[in-house]
């Protein structure tokens, strides 16, 4: 018994070791287990604000460019404002039920909120972004999230200050898309390797489309509106089975320099989401 | 006593915010990463136990992994490292060392202080690739990501010692 106790006491570092690696091994496994996240992740407030702090001070750096595309984007919003405007007006000249009907429509679409990007990682099979909006602002789960260039993922879970996005470059992100000037609609999957591609998974055959086609988000989910940039089909090749095509797809958004997004919210969502739950359950 | 706790205390906050703000960044050719921080496991003092050892290197991964979004991974890897810290040391302590020493280019001399470093790191990088990767089905990958990983942080620890030793 003496030696048994002895040869414990002796080798203590042995059951430390295993039990500290016992811990980190929980961790690992239930990485992917959504409530443990929170615990551990950059939208916990003291990594959160510690980066936000950080990202003030980064801020600085790009700001020239920064500034350039903005005033661009300035630019582009203020044509379409008179573009609407112009439209508003033949519609006045038309008839009033017309106007009617075409601002009721405006009010029951998408709404649109600013934020910052904190935290950012490009290097991981799973990666994920941070930003400075959380349930404070009115931004939850399952909110678009997109830059002036494109689409840049769907918010994954938010605190009370700040929210983790699901961007394209994750291996369980999955974003409706539609290739620009045809109908048929598929899903945008990332492999895991190139930061600046992306793929459009089983594409009918039948769909036409060609090389540098444009995609867009189809507009059938409720998280995004539709014709939201994603990027230009590079190439294209046949999927294993042979019945699909599998689409290389270059991403407008360059994810190691994008700053500001915008986060939108539908209106109609609930209802969408209620009503096709609904059928679910039945 | 106190004042070395404090020290170390203070080194291990720094090492920390250095690493998640300035180093997690760097992913040179999307294989290598510089990992700064076990520097701090390296560089512990030869007489501090293996329990002691454990627990600093655990603390030290945890943290790093909350800023990192990667729970688990940074604390396994390291703490994997603070085990076999010190047989290693063992065996690169030469005879006519003192009894008790921090192991640098001073007391350990340049060449044995590289050769002890490198091994401490590929050992870390190694166990943190396979554990982020969750398979060993891509050798090659994992071969680069480690040598290239490894480099880049013998750079940075070569830099360390070398304006440390100075003083």
């Amino acid at each position: 018994m003496q030696t048994i106790l002895n040869f414990l006491i002796k080798h203590n570092h042995w059951f430390l070791f295993t039990l500290l690696e016992g811990i980190s091994f929980v961790l690992i496994v239930s990485f992917n287990n959504y409530q443990s996240a929170v615990m551990f992740t950059s939208a916990n407030n003291v990594a959160g604000n510690i980066y936000s702090a950080i990202t003030d001070v980064d801020s600085y750096f790009s700001l020239k460019s920064e500034n350039e595309i903005l005033t661009e984007h300035n630019r582009t919003l203020l044509e379409e404002l008179e573009q609407t405007r112009n439209e508003l007006n033949t519609l006045k000249d038309n008839n009033l039920l017309a106007v009617h009907e075409f601002t009721r429509n405006k009010a029951d679409g998408f709404y649109y909120k600013s934020a910052r990007i904190v935290n950012n990682s490009l290097n991981k099979t799973d990666n994920y972004i941070t930003i400075d909006k959380g349930i404070n602002d009115g931004v939850h789960e399952e909110m678009g999230v997109f830059s002036e260039k494109g689409v840049v993922g769907i918010i994954y879970q938010s605190s009370a200050n700040y929210s983790i996005v699901l961007p394209l470059l994750n291996g369980k992100s999955k974003v409706n898309c539609r290739v620009k000037g045809s109908n048929s609609f598929c899903a945008l999957q990332w492999d895991g390797n190139d930061t600046r591609y992306s793929y459009l998974v089983d594409l009918p055959r039948y769909a036409a489309f060609e090389m540098g086609d444009t995609v867009v988000t189809s507009g059938f989910s409720s998280i995004f509106p539709a014709d939201i940039p994603v990027g230009r089909i590079q190439n294209l090749e046949e999927s294993e089975d042979g019945l699909f095509y599998r689409a290389k797809v270059e991403l407008f958004v360059d994810f190691s320099a994008v700053s500001n997004v915008f986060i939108v919210g539908s209106n109609g969502k609930n209802e969408q989401d209620e009503l096709e739950k609904s059928l679910e359950e039945k | 006593m106190t004042k070395n706790t404090l020290i170390r205390f203070r080194n291990f906050v720094l090492l920390v915010l250095v690493q998640v703000l300035i180093f997690s960044r760097i992913h040179l050719f999307g294989y290598a990463t510089a990992c700064i921080y076990i520097i701090f496991i390296i560089k512990l003092p030869r007489h501090t136990t293996r329990n002691e050892l454990l627990i600093w290197s655990f603390l030290f991964g945890l943290c790093v992994d909350m800023f990192c979004n990667t729970p688990g991974i940074n604390a396994a890897a390291a703490t994997l490292l603070g085990f076999v810290r010190n047989p290693l040391l063992s065996a690169f302590a030469h005879k006519g060392i003192p009894d008790d020493f921090i192991p640098g280019a001073r007391s350990l001399k340049w060449s044995r202080y590289i050769v002890y470093s490198v091994l401490c790191t590929s050992i870390f990088f190694t166990a943190l690739f396979i554990l982020e990767a969750f398979t060993v089905a891509n050798p090659l990958m994992l071969l680069i990501s480690v040598v290239s990983s490894t480099l880049l942080t013998m750079l940075f620890t070569i830099v360390t010692e070398f304006f440390s030793s100075r003083q």
